[in-house]
């Protein structure tokens, strides 16, 4: 790879960035913070950390075709049934 | 055909298809019946010439199973069977036993049946599908250790492919299920519970096992396609069927007592029970598509294509229809439920034996690869006869399910059961016309072992189309 | 360079990982519209969950995520040590996951809870445990690719197997990003 090097490796990025939302969404649930804003910023957080995942660790990134999207998709179809799910009952 | 031993195979293949015969006319008669309710009363009462044709089913799949194994095993593992004579006196003895049921049923009365044969020593009799009186059970699981025996050690003796394995594994689940025949708690709950181990654990378990490793050495041997794909797509195969099929069997545990949690996981599970069924109809197409040659036994390869197809519609899709506990609350126990029965058991376990049968019966009579085409021909209007009936048979069930389950469990006025049965009574009718062209498919079928076959073998036209 | 058209890995895996995400992904639909209908129970009862549990367990599941990053990296610069070492690091998380998931599963036991307790907790109970069981089977998978990979069996120039175990692991990871928040802090 002849991507730039900032001091880490890309993938170490990744990981400290997964670490850090992790943190975020922990926060939220010891202090049993709740409403829409509290609960989407953590769902969101979850899909975007799937989105991570699935392009940077399983490498679907440097993938051309169908399957670059294969995890984007499912995130879509879940991200969307559970926020139909909750929206009204928060 | 390479080994001597394969022979046996044969007439397991011809028992099961003589059994295959009374099945269908056993389904005609209870079909009548369903028109003219005395039909042969008292003479041959509905409960058993119901149980002659499901159990004639039941056996004949099994027949079929251990011919496909004793063809089979020898060739993967190249090298004989280690007891061909075992085979061989097993045979007769199963035959025997499933006869002298098979009699027993039809002329006495059950209750006579039960009381001829000790059932007050060890009652297990009576339940759907294992009916049979102890001591058959007892037979069969005398035949089931032998047959395993043999083939267990022939493996073991031999070369191990990935397809004996998993046939093997197949078959031996199919035993040790059976033995849940045997536990008969007087608790009807836990009596029901266990008893769907047997035919929900085999049909959606190991029998799937079984199909998808005698599938895959069908595909071997037409297609040429190599070993390693084929067996790649065995291993996620039933790694789908065992994490789905398992706790799907939740899917009978709705309505019968058992808690709650099972309309949950029993949805769940079962709902994605058509992936493995789906991913052999992929698996299939896939193969024959990269196939690199043309195998001139067309008939074997259109009834493995055909059973990837008809089990996918029979059991995934017609399964699927009505496997979610909000909709069996309305269709439990309904036409709706023999529809899928009749779809799931022919395209999945009825066509799988056909097409072993057609792939092997050919080798196991001398010929060199394939039949004539005169009786190619023929065995393959036999398949569009028998799988067009079964469709439509399927479609005229459905049809009557749902407006059964309309008129007698979800109108605002539910009428009572026989009032709503003689409504739908027209589609009884159309089922057993259906049922006419299925049984003429059939002798179509028996008539193909008959007809060419001094004719020279078909060859293939055309060479080699695909490379890998 | 042009760009690969399969993912990494045996391409079996990844049908698997489909038919896998499926099923997850059916079970977090149950789950949220299931909670539509019954939402102070839901809301009671998680807060009977332990978060900070959830917390460990997800950065080890993160943590051994990216020792498989690594792992990777290091059989495709022909490192087999490194690449075993790398795994089983990553087989630690692991079981640290395991094991305070059954600390939790041991605490709920001893208070008398089951499936049928009422509904929130059979949806916590089967779905973690679904998951659970899928830790495992990653597990598993893992330390067949470690032990090939010690007895030198990967290279540079082939080492499919790593990819396709380090796939699926990812996958065991990434479903339980969803999980966390979904049924541990989501009200
Ligand atoms: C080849 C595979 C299959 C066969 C041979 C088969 C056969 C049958 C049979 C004979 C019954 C009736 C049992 C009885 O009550 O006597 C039945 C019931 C049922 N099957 Fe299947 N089946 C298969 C696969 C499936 C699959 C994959 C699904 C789900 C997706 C499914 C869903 C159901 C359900 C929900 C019932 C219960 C119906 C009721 O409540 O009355 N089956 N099946
Ligand atoms: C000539 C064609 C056939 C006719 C007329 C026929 C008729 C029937 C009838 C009337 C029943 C009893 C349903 C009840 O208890 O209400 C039945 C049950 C059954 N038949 Fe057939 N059948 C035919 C072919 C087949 C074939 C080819 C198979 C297997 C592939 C099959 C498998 C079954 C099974 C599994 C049941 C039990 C289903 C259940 O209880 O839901 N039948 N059949
Ligand atoms: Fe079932």
């Amino acid at each position: 790879m002849n991507e730039p090097r900032f001091l880490l490796r890309p993938c170490t990025w990744v990981y400290l960035t997964l670490l850090l939302l992790t943190f975020i969404t922990w926060f939220v649930g010891v202090n049993h913070l709740s409403g829409r804003f509290f609960a989407f910023l953590v769902f969101g957080f979850a899909l975007l950390k799937g989105q991570l995942i699935g392009d940077h660790f399983m490498g679907l990134r440097w993938v051309a075709g169908p399957w670059r999207w294969a995890i984007f998709i499912w995130l879509v179809l879940v991200g969307t049934l559970v926020t139909a799910a909750f929206w009204r009952t928060l | 055909m390479k080994y001597q031993s394969q022979k046996v195979a044969k007439l397991y293949f011809i028992a099961a298809i003589g059994l295959f015969v009374g099945q269908i006319l056993f389904g005609l008669i209870i079909g009548a019946q369903y028109i003219w309710g005395d039909f042969l009363f008292p003479t041959l009462p509905f409960n058993q010439a119901r149980a002659v044709h499901t159990n004639l089913l039941i056996v004949w799949l099994i027949f079929g199973f251990m011919g496909a194994a004793y063809y089979l095993v020898p060739e993967e593992a190249e090298t004989d069977l280690v007891m061909p004579w075992l085979a061989k006196l097993m045979f007769w003895i199963f035959l025997a036993a499933g006869a002298a049921t098979i009699v027993g049923y039809i002329v006495m009365p059950f209750a006579d049946l039960a009381k001829l044969t000790q059932n007050d020593l060890f009652p297990t009799m009576g339940r759907e599908f294992l009916e049979q009186p102890t001591i058959t059970k007892l037979g069969i699981v005398v035949v089931a250790l032998a047959f395993l025996a043999n083939i267990g050690f022939t493996i073991l003796k031999g070369r191990k492919t990935v397809i004996n394995l998993v046939l093997l594994m197949g078959l031996t689940g199919l035993a040790v299920f059976f033995l849940f025949a045997f536990f008969n708690p007087t608790n009807i709950v836990w009596d029901k519970y266990y008893w769907w181990w047997v035919v929900h654990l085999w049909v959606e378990g190991v029998w799937e096992l079984i199909l998808g490793s005698i599938l895959a050495f069908i595909l071997i041997k037409t297609t040429g396609v190599d070993r390693e794909v084929i067996e790649k797509w065995l291993y996620v195969i039933i790694a789908m069927t065992l994490i789905t099929g398992i706790v799907g069997t939740g899917h009978h545990y709705y309505w019968i007592g058992t808690p709650e949690f099972w309309q949950w996981w029993g949805s769940i599970f079962s709902a994605l029970e058509p992936i493995p069924f789906f991913m052999m109809t992929v698996f299939a197409f896939n193969m024959v598509n990269k196939r690199r040659r043309n195998h001139p036994n067309k008939a074997a390869v259109l009834w493995a294509l055909g059973t990837a197809v008809m089990a996918f519609l029979g059991a995934g899709v017609w399964g699927f229809l009505h496997t979610l506990a909000p909709v069996n609350y309305y269709t439990h126990g309904t036409q709706i439920t023999a529809a899928h029965g009749h779809m799931a058991f022919y395209g999945a376990y009825v066509m799988i034996n056909l097409a072993i049968i057609s792939y092997a019966m050919p080798l196991l009579r001398g010929r060199e690869a394939a039949n004539s085409n005169k009786s190619q021909v023929l065995e393959m209007w036999s398949f569009w006869l028998m799988t067009i009936s079964i469709v439509f048979i399927t479609l005229f069930l459905t049809a009557a399910g749902i407006l059964q389950v309309y008129l007698q469990r979800f109108s605002d006025n539910p009428l009572p059961f026989m009032v709503v049965q003689s409504k739908i009574e027209l589609f009884y009718v159309l089922r057993e016309l259906t049922g006419l062209v299925f049984l003429a498919g059939l002798i179509v079928y028996v008539a193909s072992f008959f007809v060419g076959s001094r004719e020279p073998e078909a060859t293939v036209e055309g060479e080699v189309v695909a490379a890998s | 360079m042009e760009k690969p058209r399969w993912p990494p890995g045996d391409l079996v895996i990844w049908i698997f990982i489909l038919a896998e995400l499926l099923a997850f992904g059916i079970f977090f639909a149950a789950y949220a519209f299931t909670r539509a209908n019954h939402v102070e129970l839901f809301n009671t009862y998680q807060l009977t969950l332990d978060r900070n549990a959830a917390l460990i367990n997800t950065v080890a599941l993160i943590t051994s995520s990216y020792f498989v990053v690594r792992a990777v990296a290091s059989i495709r610069q022909d490192d087999s040590r490194r690449c075993f070492h790398w795994l089983l690091a990553a087989l630690a998380m692991g079981t640290l996951f395991l094991l305070v998931k059954s600390a939790e599963y041991h605490h709920h036991f001893s208070q008398g809870i089951n499936l049928s307790t009422n509904t929130f907790y059979m949806f916590y109970l089967s779905l973690t445990f679904f998951h659970f069981l899928h830790v495992i089977l990653g597990m598993v998978i893992l330390l067949a690719v470690a032990l090939k990979a010690r007895r030198g069996c990967y290279s540079a120039a082939e080492h499919t197997g790593v990819e396709t175990g380090a796939s699926y692991w990812h996958m065991v990871d990434l479903v339980w990003m969803i999980l966390f928040p979904l049924v541990y802090v989501m009200r």
